[in-house]
């Protein structure tokens, strides 16, 4: 199925960006003779309609009393509230379907959506070529709130997608610092084996080979390990069952797959020379049976049931992965999760994770005059972040908070009628995440030092389960270790045609070294052909996109400085 | 007496053991999702769960049965392979009937309908020619573009052939018209064969998720497929940025186990009462008189 969606999304790459280029956009004008809105205390009047498209997935059909997808909580209160209907007129289920209909709409069959949230890079890419998206450097600049700006200052690098010859074409959905990772490790068993939870690489090698050799679950058979993670897709998932760390430990910043900014060239991680050292001892642990013996067929999802199951004794993940996870504390009696810090590199140094700045950014149509309404709403989604205004708790009482007795509670059990799960209402609106400004989890940091909970976003950290709180203090004070891809621009030419060989090599040899099948040394060989093959020629592109993209001080065109 | 030779038994044997793999390989994934289906989140997500339901609940079916994007979109798949398949019958006998005879220009046309079965259009030339007909959103969006599917009619027009003509010369004499021969006696004698075309037709349209995901822009309007499709199938997981109940939402086997199972069932059950005609159904060319 993946395969088959991939060749789709070749297909209609190839055939559209032909389309494209032809400039095939019917001349079918937007000339609807309807009353100007006007902006009267805050509302619109007469309404007006913002098109939107949309990705749902996971979310389809995940709407309680009977509401849909262009009638629910939120759309009607922005019609109440703010005069502003928003329909989704172009609906795509995952990734690759959406960006199927948005070039299909980029045909001219029918008119684009007022406001795109894009989520790939090379389609942002095709946007901005096609002509039919606006330039919106002075719309920034005029219309976006203050304290909406304030947040687009501190993430320079999420306009570099979107920015062509010093003009802006788009802004970053929701740009926010991504939680970091955790180490979940079972507490039981380090209890029974007496062991402290490892902080160095040579206490991470101790605990996992006890929790291996040294029967921590205590039923007289040999069928437990360390560290479960998965490799079948990366070796740097950025999210769950991660062996980043280990990387890491000996490569610094230069992590697998991502591109580093290192002395002002964009340098790749995976042909960084530390990377042999933890191969070499990840292959060793394999072969020692404390790794998932199956870790390169399993996918980051796969690779934590064996922790669920009781079997393993480590995973990495963000601080929600214990919610995850927490099954086995039901499956094992005695069981206890509990979250540390992950280990240090090899020089004593922090290991350093992937981090996220924003999932996509928004693009408009060319046709879209309302940009003032689009600001207007963004800012009140905003609330909800802030625990300001109307959105102080959540975005609607009895969806995704309720107030009990006075109380808000954030508990969809303990709501005056119980829900199944929290309604996800900030999700029915343009973004696929909520807006957010808690970075890496401030509140629960707030929360751990003391700090009263009186706003919504605190109280509801503050409702969480202790592990999960712990995690996400963990991960903000160790926020400095998180580093964003440096390279978050379109797939360059040579990319577009090896990228997908480079990265399959690097897979390969990275598995069969750690699965014994080739020397160490095939490192050295997979780094001497990674430059041969063409990835001198990709350092050499992403270098000069890095440099074009950072040239133009666009952030003061925009009036962000 | 062959079969009571000893190369026989051993050819019963091991066809009986290969026939019972080949069905078990068939049935266990059914069985294995039926169990999950039955089964605690707990135990699916530790792995518990194999053949049978670990901590048997049935949860997973009230939630699907409550939720009004699986029953509307039961609705619309179920709606889309009636209407689907009487059009195209419908189409495909009549033009069926008319290219078993023997007419001028018959050959030509003919071969513009196998054209459209080696070339198509693909996606972009489709989908602008839906969206211009106005059918985007709505039902015919995903039953007119394959009503008429040139592999089922030349299936059809070979079942036809194989109707002796004296039949229909015999019902001429006797003053039946073109109509009445269709019906009273064409029909009826290709059953075995309009039955297996049907069936073909109805489960492409009950499988097929792409054009309801690529037409609808509202989810309600997706059929069961599509619908599933996005429930199911979670192919973006390098999409890092996810949120608490999201991953929740995502370890929930169970449900997934239930709305596919509930899904294929209306599918598996009218099998049976459309397989007594497939002995018959496609002898294409295997008989030479």
């Amino acid at each position: 199925m993946r395969e088959r969606s991939n060749v789709w999304k070749m297909l209609s790459t190839i055939m559209l960006s032909a389309l494209v280029v032809a400039g095939c956009s019917s001349g079918e004008s937007n000339t609807v003779a309807t009353p100007e809105s006007v902006l009267k205390d805050g509302k619109y009047d007469p309404p007006l309609t913002m098109t939107i498209a949309k990705q749902q997935d996971e979310n389809s059909g995940k709407y309680i009393n009977g509401e849909s997808l262009n009638d629910n909580v939120l759309t009607r209160w922005g019609e109440e509230k703010l005069g502003i209907k928003i329909e989704t007129t172009l609906l795509g289920g995952d990734a690759s379907q959406y960006n199927t209909k948005l070039r299909l709409a980029l045909t001219g069959s029918e008119k684009l959506p007022d406001v795109l949230p894009v989520y790939d890079t090379m389609l942002i890419n095709d946007l901005i070529e096609s002509g039919q998206v606006k330039e919106i450097t002075e719309d920034i600049a005029t219309y976006m709130p203050d304290r909406i700006k304030e947040i687009y200052k501190q993430y320079p690098s999420t306009f570099n997608p979107v920015v062509r010859d010093g003009k802006v074409y788009g802004m970053a959905i929701a740009p926010n610092l991504t939680e970091g990772e955790v180490m979940l490790i079972r507490q039981d068993w380090l209890d029974k084996l007496q062991l402290k939870a490892p902080t160095t690489l040579e206490e991470f090698e101790q605990v996992i080979a006890a929790f291996t050799n040294d029967d921590p679950d205590g039923n007289g058979k040999q069928d437990t390990y360390g560290f479960t993670f998965s490799g079948k897709d990366s070796y740097n998932t950025g999210w769950v069952s991660d062996p980043v760390m280990i990387f890491s430990a000996y490569t610094g910043k230069h992590l697998p797959r991502q591109w580093v900014n290192d002395n002002g060239k964009l340098a790749y991680g995976s042909v960084a020379p530390g990377n042999k050292e933890a191969l070499g001892k990840l292959r060793d642990w394999y072969a020692k049976g404390y790794l998932n013996k199956e870790l390169a067929t399993q996918g980051a999802w796969d690779a934590l049931s064996d922790f669920t199951e009781g079997k393993a004794g480590i995973i990495v993940g963000r601080p929600w992965l214990y919610g995850s996870v927490k099954d086995v504390e039901k499956n094992i009696e005695g069981a206890k999760v509990v979250p540390y810090p992950t280990i240090q590199g090899v020089n004593g140094d922090r290991t350093y994770q992937t981090a996220q700045l924003n999932d996509g950014v928004f693009m408009f149509n060319k046709d879209f005059q309302n940009m003032e309404a689009f600001f207007l709403y963004y800012d009140k989604m905003y609330d909800a972040a802030f625990g300001t205004g109307e959105f102080k708790y959540g975005y609607a009482q009895g969806y995704d908070y309720d107030i009990v007795n006075e109380e808000v509670t954030f508990d969809p059990q303990q709501f005056n009628t119980p829900l199944e799960a929290v309604q996800g209402v900030g999700k029915m609106a343009f973004t696929k995440n909520t807006p957010s400004v808690d970075g890496p989890g401030q509140s629960y940091y707030d929360l751990a030092n003391g700090v009263e909970p009186d706003t919504g976003v605190l109280l509801q950290s503050d409702s969480r389960d202790q592990t999960t709180k712990d995690g996400y203090r963990i991960s903000y004070e160790n926020r400095d270790s998180l580093v964003p891809n440096d390279f978050n621009g379109p797939p360059t030419p040579t990319m577009q045609n090896i990228w997908e060989q480079l990265t399959t090599m690097e897979q390969e040899i990275f598995t069969k070294i750690i699965y014994g099948n080739e020397p160490l040394e095939a490192f050295d060989t997979f780094v001497k052909q990674w430059h041969e093959k063409g990835g001198d020629e990709v350092t050499e592109e992403v270098n000069d996109w890095y440099n074009q993209a950072s040239k133009t001080d666009v952030m003061a065109l925009m009036n962000l400085k | 007496m062959y079969h009571k030779t000893t190369g026989y038994r051993v050819f019963s044997v091991f066809n009986y053991a290969f026939m019972i793999l080949a069905g078990l390989v068939c049935f266990l994934p059914l069985l294995h999702l039926l169990a999950q289906s039955l089964s605690s989140k707990a135990a699916i997500s530790g792995n518990l769960v194999s053949f049978w339901p670990v901590g048997f609940n049935m949860d997973a079916y009230v939630k699907t049965f409550s939720n009004s994007n699986f029953i509307s979109s039961m609705w619309t798949s179920i709606l889309r392979t009636v209407l689907g398949t009487s059009i195209s019958m419908f189409i495909l006998t009549c033009a069926g009937y008319a290219l078993s005879k023997e007419f001028r220009g018959r050959n030509v046309l003919m071969w513009f309908f196998i054209f459209t079965m080696l070339f198509s259009g693909g996606l972009i030339p489709s989908y602008i020619l839906v969206t211009g007909l106005g059918l985007k959103d709505t039902i015919w969006a995903l039953v007119l573009p394959g009503a008429f599917g040139a592999y089922n009619l030349i299936l059809l027009v070979n079942f036809f052939k194989t109707i002796p003509k004296a039949l229909e010369e015999a019902a001429f004499i006797d003053g039946a018209s073109f109509f009445a021969i269709l019906s009273k006696i064409y029909l009826p004698l290709s059953l075995p064969g309009i039955a297996t075309v049907s069936l073909f037709i109805m489960v492409g349209h009950w499988n097929s998720w792409f054009d309801g995901i690529l037409y609808m822009s509202d989810a309600s309007k997706y059929p069961l497929a599509s619908f599933l499709q996005t429930v199911v199938v979670q192919s973006n997981m390098q999409n890092m940025a996810m949120s608490q109940s999201e991953v929740e939402a995502m370890s929930e086997q169970s449900i997934k186990a239930a709305q596919i199972f509930v899904s294929t069932l209306p599918i598996i059950m009218v099998y049976p009462f459309l397989q007594r005609y497939f002995v018959k159904g496609i002898v294409l060319g295997a008989v030479k008189e």
